[in-house]
């Protein structure tokens, strides 16, 4: 298990990470969410022992990260992180010959994660040559090439299209059920939202939601109503407990306080007629996110 | 963790080595140095003026000075070696300066001589155009001679007082300290000019290593790529193996100039010019010079110690190339960082051409302790004798000192600066991280 335990991390006076804490049990997926800048790359550099956290533990498996592990671990950063002027080839066999692979090894693998992600061809071509979406792909390939226990993938999906992200959700899900401990980052929510059940969103630092998505949302009391039929704002808008009512081409999103609002949202419009849809929905982990941020600020 | 140094200095040594620019980079060296030896050939090889013969009508109005003057010429073209003297044939011509004159080409000159009873002799050198210093030279020389020998004949005196006359002044050496010889003497006078030409090769190797190991560190800097190689690795054992890798390709490469020095001295001999040409003469005259000399049981200790010196200075250079480039963002930062260290060395490299001509300079002897002047400078001056062994060893001192200061204080920075990819506070970050 990965543990970080109140870990803050100072640049000079400033607080990059503040008093952070969350674990990551094997074949979990957890998520790390944030704006640029509210402290996930530092938190990962402290995970990789390439910064010391100002105070505060990390463990894997009860023991302090250091050269002794980092075997196990695989690391995708933010930027590309590729000695372009290599082969995809040499730059698998440096990496791999790092974390202490044999060399048969690291070129069957090799194989094999380039034929998965459709790029066999680029095997012997210079990094520097391919396009920004296939070294995404190598960078990933990289990461993921000792099959790691842990996993640490920071914005793993910027610069692919969507089926490259499909591509690499199938792969990061794979590895998660063979038992890899693996944190990802991201700023956007929906690629969150697509595998992870386990999250933490940061600000300026600080741990602002924590928790398992399911969790999280039914925590999060607002939901939303979305209703298609002769019904305007003003019928609803004085609702008690409705917070706004936004018109969306020819539907209603009804944000209302709490779910015990549905039955007095519903008593109101099963008056009007041709109602076609009537449907309560969670608030998506954007919403939640943009709510949490905006309280941040307004403090 | 120990596999990894040697995988990393492994892999970093390929990345020299196995490079198709390696490859032509050496060809090249090759060519240019065996070219560099053989230069005086290749210039002939492809003719031009150098290559005619320079003919000299003489007019000799005095019917006796022709003889002398050939003989002279012929004296200076054995005791001078140019093979320019070789080139000048005189001819005696009783035609007109005026008949000449008409149709008198490029190589061709004209010296007329007349008697004086001011001056002994009157000459006239008459050519087409402005004539070759050297030419002027030879010629002048050669004609002095020949007036002195007719100003001689002509006072009557006794042939072997002319021999003495002419025979050249014998020195009598003595030095009140009794370990001074006088070949040893000369010797200093012969490395006074040797010395820097052997030296600079190791100027120039040390100027490359700080490149090489600058650009390297770079590279896997500004690529990121760095971030995953200290993820798997220690800063200490990354910055071991870029200066191993440095300091062995170094020396990889200075084996192999010294090898193409090698081929270029085997073409001359084998194809180019089988007898031996002034220049080996020169080289041989020189080693003939040393062998057998105190001189020669000096550098029994005197090549050792210059080597570990030199060595010992290529890493701390080694050492300094990586902690400079651990702390630049790009690569022109690392270049304008990298310009005081050559000049440095640079300075070292002059003060070893001075050090002849400043015998005893205090400054100059002080500047041989300093390190990375030292490599040059120390086996300079010991080589001139103006220096003991004793010095160069407490420069070797300083520099061991100076390479644990380097290891113990630059790891720091370069723990730091590899990580850092932002130029602002770059000072201040680089002394917190020596306080740390």
């Amino acid at each position: 298990m990965l543990k970080l335990e109140n870990i803050t991390k100072y640049y000079g006076d400033f607080k990059a990470v503040d008093n952070l804490s969350f674990s990551v049990l094997p074949g979990e997926i957890f998520g790390l969410l944030g704006v640029n800048g509210a402290g996930k790359t530092t938190t990962f550099r402290m995970i990789m022992g390439l910064l010391e956290p100002s105070s505060g533990n990390i463990t894997l498996d009860d023991k302090k990260i250091d050269y002794s592990v980092t075997d196990n671990i695989g690391f995708l950063t933010e930027e590309r992180s590729l000695l372009t002027k290599l082969t995809v080839k040499e730059q698998a066999l440096f990496y791999g010959n790092l974390k202490s692979m044999k060399e048969k090894q690291i070129l069957d693998r090799l194989d094999y994660l380039l034929n998965k992600f459709s790029i066999s061809e680029y095997k012997d071509k210079k990094i520097k040559e391919l396009s920004k979406g296939n070294q995404q792909k190598v960078q990933f390939i990289m990461a993921i090439l000792n099959e790691p226990k842990l996993l640490i993938l920071d914005e793993p999906f910027s610069g692919l299209d969507p089926f490259n992200i499909e591509l690499f959700k199938k792969e990061i899900i794979e590895m998660s059920k063979k038992g890899s401990m693996i944190i990802f980052s991201s700023h956007r929510m929906e690629h969150v939202e697509l595998f992870c059940k386990k999250l933490a969103i940061i600000l300026n630092g600080k741990t602002v939601i924590k928790g398992y998505l399911k969790d999280i949302k039914e925590q999060y009391r607002k939901k939303n109503i979305i209703i298609k039929g002769d019904i305007k704002k003003k019928d609803l808008i004085d609702i008690d407990g409705v917070l706004e009512v936004i018109e969306k081409a020819d539907e209603l999103e009804v944000k209302i306080e709490s779910k015990d609002v549905v039955d007095k949202v519903f008593s109101k419009v099963k008056n009007f007629g041709n109602i076609t849809k009537f449907v309560v929905e969670e608030p998506s982990l954007n919403e939640i996110f943009i709510s949490k941020v905006g309280m941040e600020y307004e403090k | 963790m120990k596999n990894k140094l040697i995988y990393l200095t492994k892999n970093s040594l390929n990345r020299k080595i196995k490079t198709k620019w390696f490859l032509i980079a050496n060809i090249a060296l090759l060519i240019v140095i065996a070219g560099i030896i053989n230069i005086d050939k290749i210039i002939s090889m492809f003719g031009g003026d150098f290559d005619e013969n320079k003919i000299v009508y003489v007019i000799d109005n005095t019917n006796y000075t022709y003889d002398i003057l050939n003989e002279n010429m012929k004296s200076i073209s054995s005791t001078m070696d140019s093979s320019e003297l070789s080139n000048f044939e005189l001819r005696k011509e009783s035609k007109t300066k005026q008949q000449l004159k008409d149709n008198l080409k490029n190589n061709e000159l004209i010296v007329v001589i007349d008697e004086s009873v001011e001056n002994t002799l009157d000459v006239t050198l008459v050519s087409q155009g402005y004539i070759d210093t050297i030419d002027y030279q030879i010629l002048n020389q050669a004609l002095n001679n020949t007036k002195t020998t007719i100003a001689i004949k002509k006072s009557n005196i006794d042939v072997n007082l002319l021999n003495n006359i002419y025979k050249g002044i014998k020195i009598k050496r003595e030095y009140i300290d009794e370990d001074k010889k006088s070949e040893d003497e000369n010797m200093e006078m012969i490395m006074t000019t040797v010395f820097p030409f052997i030296i600079l090769p190791f100027f120039m190797l040390s100027i490359f290593l700080i490149q090489i190991i600058g650009s390297e560190v770079n590279d896997e800097k500004t690529t990121r790529g760095m971030e995953i190689i200290i993820s798997n690795v220690s800063p200490k054992i990354h910055f071991f193996s870029k200066i191993l890798a440095g300091n062995i390709f170094i020396i990889m490469q200075g084996i192999l100039l010294l090898l193409y020095s090698g081929i270029g001295f085997l073409i001359r001999k084998l194809f180019v010019s089988p007898e031996s040409s002034s220049f080996e003469s020169q080289i041989m005259s020189i080693i003939n010079n040393v062998s057998g000399t105190e001189f020669m049981s000096k550098l029994i200790y005197i090549i050792p110690i210059t080597l570990v010196l030199m060595l010992l200075t290529l890493i701390a250079y080694s050492l300094v190339a990586g902690v400079l480039a651990s702390m630049t963002t790009n690569a022109e930062d690392f270049n304008q960082l990298q310009s005081p260290i050559v000049i440095i060395s640079l300075v070292g490299y002059y003060l070893s051409v001075m050090a002849g001509m400043f015998k005893g300079a205090l400054f100059i002897r002080i500047l041989s302790y300093v390190p990375f002047i030292s490599a040059i400078l120390s086996p300079s001056l010991l080589v001139l004798g103006q220096i003991v062994i004793f010095d160069t060893l407490i420069s070797i001192i300083i520099i061991l000192i100076t390479i644990f200061l380097l290891i113990k204080y630059g790891l720091r920075i370069y723990k730091v600066g590899i990580l850092n990819y932002s130029s602002k506070d770059l000072w201040k970050k680089m002394f917190k991280a020596l306080k740390n």
